[in-house]
């Protein structure tokens, strides 16, 4: 695939990047005081601002494998409240699944929120108004979006850890496709697969700015990702303002090579910060956390071979169900 | 004194009255949010859509009371100026494209008998209206980049897709298909019945190993896929005038095992009406409706509200005609 290089104008330009890697071993964890503290440190300005939380709800899962947990997003939300938010809600607009209400009663969202009512928005079904898109990697020209989304002084993409099927690791960038409302474009949001699911989420992001990535990493999935892989629990949490060195950190983390992943490479010359040069980590090292993912077949070239092999011998990874977890020749 | 008032406005006390979930949410909120153009969006106060409002009009024709005409009126004028000169239905008035919103807006203009003009030229549209799979540029690309073995289904079985250029799905291809069925005459296109009997294998193509139908990807890597309950219904709605087989059978009776755990009032009123339908036996709808709407009052969304009351009325007007063929309990 290949992108209309002039489309891509004007490229990026931003100081060196800060991504927080946090330790938490589970969901039951202090996660406001992790995610506030990290808010805090990362110098996040949303006093008086509206915000909204896009994390990655797909499918009615009791299991919390699938989707961003609700704790993550509760403890997401409390912490912008508490640096003076002026309103925090939640967004999203499920690819598959129409009945968003299944969704939120199976992971139990009203647990962790409270009512639902005024918080959560259906993106699917929300107001929506066409905006030409910045930049033209694919075919759209325009894409309608969410009045909720575009009204937002402060977005926050908060996907799951998750490898993708189709494009290799699904991260912040990918989870705007929730953005995309139902309404005018399906279930799933077909015309963005024939558009390029890589230039597709340039155009989104490139249109739609997430000004913050939250990345629930305490249990991701690995191998047929999104939806039917298998829980990975990695004990971490990935934050930062740069969504593309949010999503390079989360795959090194990964064991995958981030130049390597098609969308990503191309978020790198457009959009934020790819190179490990020139993202600072906050919290935990990369290497003290890598979690070696397995992967498909179709993407074993993304692996890191040099260092998923020492952390693969670490963790006893065996080949499992036609996935490749060992960077086999 | 009444109390206080759910997000909706109602208030505690019209819960416990004699009146059914149907007239006492359903269709106030249903009159209450039409709004000032004739049309209905999917929440109160939002702009108007082709798919609510034809929901709207086939629940106000359902439930067949006088105070609900005028009301009728006026949403049958939005949708006929919403028509696209080309016959179709956009999602929304202002865009230029027509989607599967027109299986609906015909749908619900031929049963209440008004428009047949507007109908046949929808219908038009339909009929000629082509998924990309199978295309001729598709068949080019397939043979120059190699067959795909991500998904096993077989392309030359072409539907319907959400929007033009895209691949058919299962959805859009049952509501053609119920469309198609109900009407006869000189509404229906002559090139109908291949189109017909090409989407009906689609999606007996489409079904999962197990039964029952998820958006349209039955097995992905060569694992099966999940199905879920609106695809489901849809797709036995829309066969219900084809010879049963075992694997219909087996959908059924999936859907039969998960009404009593769907968690969303739009999948619990969807498997209700499909399972009536079919001569299942299927508990009582109303409590679980009441219990689901205290929770979060359907989240706004008023096309749920509109399958619970034609679910309650137990007159699905749109398979008003024929019976569903030997599958049943």
């Amino acid at each position: 695939m290949s992108l209309r290089s002039s489309a891509l104008q004007p490229p990026f330009a931003r100081p060196p990047s800060t991504v927080a890697i946090r330790r938490a071993s589970d969901y039951q964890a202090d996660l406001t005081g992790l995610i506030s503290e990290t808010l805090c440190q990362l110098g996040v300005a949303v006093r008086g601002k509206s915000v909204l939380l896009k994390p990655n709800f797909v499918e009615p899962d009791p299991d919390g494998v699938i989707n961003t947990h609700p704790a993550v997003v509760s403890a997401a939300r409390e912490s912008f409240l508490l640096l003076g938010a002026r309103e925090v809600k939640v967004g999203e607009g499920p690819g598959h699944e129409r009945d968003t209400e299944a969704i939120l009663e199976t992971i139990r969202l009203r647990d962790y929120l409270g009512p639902l009512s005024g918080v959560f928005v259906d993106l699917n079904l929300d107001d929506v108004a066409p905006i030409a898109l910045v930049t033209h990697a694919s075919s759209l020209r325009e894409l309608y979006f969410p009045k909720t989304v575009l009204s937002a002084d402060f977005v926050v993409s908060m996907p799951k850890l998750k490898t993708h099927h189709w494009v290799g690791a699904t991260l912040s960038l990918k989870n705007m496709f929730g953005i995309v409302p139902g309404s005018c474009y399906g279930w799933p949001k077909n015309a963005l697969h024939w558009a390029g699911i890589t230039q597709a989420i340039l155009d989104i992001n490139a249109t739609v700015r997430p000004d913050f990535a939250i990345v629930d990493g305490i249990v991701g999935m690995e191998g047929n990702g999104p939806i039917q892989g298998a829980a990975k629990p990695c004990g971490i949490l990935v934050m930062g303002d740069d969504p593309v060195a949010v999503d390079a950190t989360c795959a090194r983390v990964m064991g995958l090579v981030p130049e390597r992943i098609d969308y990503l490479k191309k978020a790198g010359g457009l959009l934020g910060h790819l190179s490990a040069d020139k993202i600072r980590q906050l919290g935990e090292s990369v290497a003290s956390v890598r979690t070696p993912f397995a992967v498909l077949d179709a993407f074993r070239g993304l692996r890191d071979k040099q260092h998923g092999l020492a952390a693969h011998a670490a963790t006893g990874f065996s080949k499992l169900n036609g996935l490749n977890s060992d960077g086999n020749p | 004194m009444d109390g206080p008032r759910d997000s909706l406005g109602y208030t505690a006390a019209c819960a416990v009255s004699a009146q059914g979930f149907a007239e006492a949410r359903c269709l106030p909120l249903l009159l209450s949010s039409q709004n000032a153009d004739g049309g209905w969006g999917y929440s109160a106060r939002a702009r108007s859509g082709t798919e609510v409002t034809s929901w709207a009009l086939m629940t106000l024709h359902s439930v067949r009371e006088a105070s609900c005409d005028e009301a009728a009126l006026r949403g049958l004028r939005w949708l006929c100026q919403a028509q696209l000169p080309d016959g179709s239905w956009p999602a929304y008035v202002g865009q230029s494209t027509g989607c599967w919103a027109t299986s609906l807006a015909c749908l619900a203009l031929h049963l209440q008998a008004q428009s047949p003009a507007a109908v046949a030229r929808g219908l038009a549209w339909l009929v000629k209206s082509w998924p990309s799979e199978g295309s001729l540029w598709w068949q080019l690309r397939t043979r120059l980049l190699g067959d795909s073995s991500v998904v096993r289904q077989d392309s030359s079985l072409r539907g319907w897709g959400w929007t033009p250029g895209a691949a058919s799905w299962v959805e859009p291809t049952s509501y053609a298909l119920i469309v198609l069925h109900c009407v006869a005459g000189e509404s229906r296109p002559a090139d109908a019945d291949e189109r017909v009997r090409l989407a009906e294998a689609m999606l007996d193509d489409r079904m999962c190993p197990g039964g029952g139908w998820n958006s349209g990807n039955p097995r992905v890597y060569g694992v099966a896929g999940v199905p879920r309950v609106g695809p489901t219904v849809w797709a036995l709605l829309a066969l219900r005038h084809v010879d049963a087989n075992t694997r219909r059978q087996s959908s059924l009776d999936w859907l039969e095992g998960e009404y009593p755990k769907a968690g969303g009032a739009g999948s619990l009123s969807l498997a209700h009406l499909c399972l009536q339908a079919y001569g299942r036996p299927v508990p009582p709808l109303e409590p679980a409706l009441w219990a689901l709407y205290e929770r979060n009052q359907f989240l706004g969304n008023l096309l749920a509200f509109c399958w619970a009351a034609i679910a309650l009325s137990g007159k699905p007007i749109f398979l008003a005609l024929g019976e569903a063929k030997g599958v049943g309990p």
